[in-house]
């Protein structure tokens, strides 16, 4: 679906990837990494200064408008709409834009004018929106369509948590029917929900492409488990922790869960105690993210 | 795949209107306030040329139909190039790569999804006051063929305009900034314009007639209608305004799709 064959431009230094046709991906990064770059390379708003990309067979800034047709790009500094009119107006020259027809633009515009909430404020004028309106009308607009490629840069920003589990609600969706997502986010959360692969862009390198399960398991294998327990004090001796500390009859272990599965310490524990309480903690994405941009080597690659 | 790019122009057209004269009395003092600021540019004009008898024997009268030229035209053209005289804000604001992303011709978009229906109508009703003062009085006698050769003259003007601004959006590809190359070579050859072009030193002639022709927008179409004695250049001048409109556009276009493939929007 989109290919990178040694691309520079501006801070972008020698990427190459492949991204297939239906997968989500998430692109994270610190600021001024280049994500933003990299999606608008992607859509041909940009042109590689060498290098090349290809995105659906197609080179993006010669095939514009054949791309326009196939593919939504959402952009927080590129305004979506006409500012003086309202809401449902654009709405009505997109529809002709994409060539749309009446009973198709009628589903999909109600479905989501529902779903992410613009109804009750379609008939306003997009200035007067508030920003997080204005956000979930353009995301309302970038789906209308039902590109089979979607960008978004940041597209979270300014949304409530209502908002924000529509649009993952209704970008599962569209994972599911095939649609191919790049999403560059600071939320390590959002990622982590709606993207099997990960991204990760350091001062324009890629440092890190693959399954974000594989990424999870190098970089962030650790977790915590907390037991209560009434009793006297188990041994731990033979156990592979990391460390542990114990408050009052607290327990806090932090173990690899590459070496020992919460399943194994529990039993091993429960042969010499009571336990009275426990939880587990995976740590994410935002560890891994955090660790490899602390610079840890690994052998992943 | 249907065509459908005349219905969506009328789409656009209409939405437009509609938030352009949404406000029935801000469009009507709007429209006044762009009539008035013209009118008065006019009226100063009008009272220091009362001083003379004749410019190179051009009398008022002529010379404020050479002006009606200038404010008809420009009524027009704005309808359909404000998006073009507006494109380095469209540029720098990122709605141009709105336009970009979209399926549709660029160039359409950025005709018919703007227009300054305040300037259209303050510029235009001017031209036609203008007009209506001047063309009884200069002497001008219609006929089926001076009507149809005014009507060719005024789109060959609203063209070489267009072509002018369509020129300068292209460069606006490279340069990022390009309001004082308009300031310079269309404003101010505008005011150069609204005089007979025999008044002016040589060099100024040349720019008005091969660099920046804006003699061909009012000058020639009016010697074609009056027959005044400063005509110093071939004959054949007074009939070429529809072509060189066509030309300069077809040209200015080549340019445009040319450079719209330079490109590049900000980056990070």
């Amino acid at each position: 679906m989109i290919i990178f064959e040694h691309v520079c431009k501006f801070i972008l230094s020698d990427v190459n990837l492949h991204i297939p046709q239906g997968i989500s991906l998430g692109l994270i990064g610190p600021s001024g990494s280049g994500k933003t770059t990299f999606l608008k390379l992607t859509c041909g708003l940009l042109e590689p200064a060498a290098g090349s990309v290809y995105t659906m067979r197609l080179i993006p800034e010669k095939n514009r408008r054949k791309l326009g047709s196939m593919t939504g790009a959402f952009f927080a500094d590129t305004p979506f709409f006409r500012e003086e009119d309202t809401v449902e107006s654009n709405f009505r020259d997109l529809k002709i834009i994409y060539r749309m027809q009446d009973n198709i633009f009628d589903k999909e515009y109600y479905a989501l004018a529902e779903r992410l909430g613009f109804r009750s404020f379609e008939k306003e004028s997009v200035k007067q929106l508030s920003l997080g309106q204005r956000r979930r009308a353009e995301l309302g607009a970038l789906l209308l369509s039902r590109p089979k490629l979607i960008l978004l840069d940041e597209p979270t920003e300014g949304l409530d948590q209502t908002a924000r589990d529509s649009l993952r609600e209704l970008l599962m969706e569209r994972k599911m029917e095939g649609t191919t997502l790049v999403i560059s986010s600071h939320n390590m959360e959002e990622i982590s929900a709606i993207c099997e692969r990960i991204a990760l862009l350091d001062h324009g390198s890629l440092r890190y492409y693959g399954e974000k399960e594989l990424l999870l398991r190098h970089f962030a294998p650790d977790e915590v488990m907390e037991i209560s327990f009434s009793g006297k004090m188990p041994d731990l001796e033979d156990l592979p922790l990391r460390h542990y500390s114990l408050h009052q009859n607290k327990l806090k272990l932090t173990y690899n869960s590459n070496y020992v599965t919460s399943a194994e310490l529990l039993r091993h524990i429960l042969a010499q105690t009571t336990i009275t309480a426990v939880t587990t903690q995976k740590s994410g994405l935002s560890e891994a993210v955090s660790r490899i941009e602390r610079g840890e080597k690994h052998e992943l690659y | 795949m249907k065509n459908d790019t005349i219905y969506l122009a009328g789409v656009y057209t209409r939405t437009i209107m509609k938030s352009w004269f949404q406000y029935k009395v801000d469009a009507v003092l709007r429209s006044l306030a762009v009539f008035l600021r013209e009118a008065t540019g006019i009226i100063v004009i009008y009272f220091t040329l009362l001083k003379f008898e004749s410019l190179n024997g051009w009398d008022i009268h002529e010379l404020l139909f050479l002006f009606s030229l200038l404010f008809l035209t420009y009524g027009i053209l704005i309808i359909f190039f404000t998006g073009l005289r507006d494109f380095g804000r469209t540029v720098r604001n990122g709605g141009f790569d709105r336009f970009i992303l979209r399926p549709r011709g660029l160039l359409f978009q950025l005709i018919f999804s703007n227009a300054d229906w305040f300037a259209a109508i303050g510029h235009g009703s001017l031209g036609i006051v203008l007009f209506v003062i001047s063309a009884g009085n200069a002497g001008i006698t219609w006929s089926p063929g001076t009507i149809i050769y005014y009507t060719a003259a005024l789109i060959g003007g609203v063209m070489i305009q267009g072509a002018i601004f369509l020129l300068l959006a292209s460069l606006n590809i490279y340069l990022l900034e390009t309001n004082s190359l308009k300031e310079l070579f269309y404003w101010n050859m505008r005011k150069f314009a609204g005089y007979p072009v025999s008044i002016f030193h040589k060099a100024i002639q040349f720019c008005m007639i091969y660099i920046v022709p804006f003699a061909f927008v009012n000058y020639f179409p009016a010697q074609y209608l009056l027959r005044k004695e400063d005509m110093a250049y071939p004959s054949i001048y007074m009939y070429l305004t529809p072509v060189v409109g066509v030309v300069m556009y077809l040209a200015a276009y080549g340019f445009w799709r040319y450079s719209i493939r330079y490109y590049n929007s900000s980056g990070n």
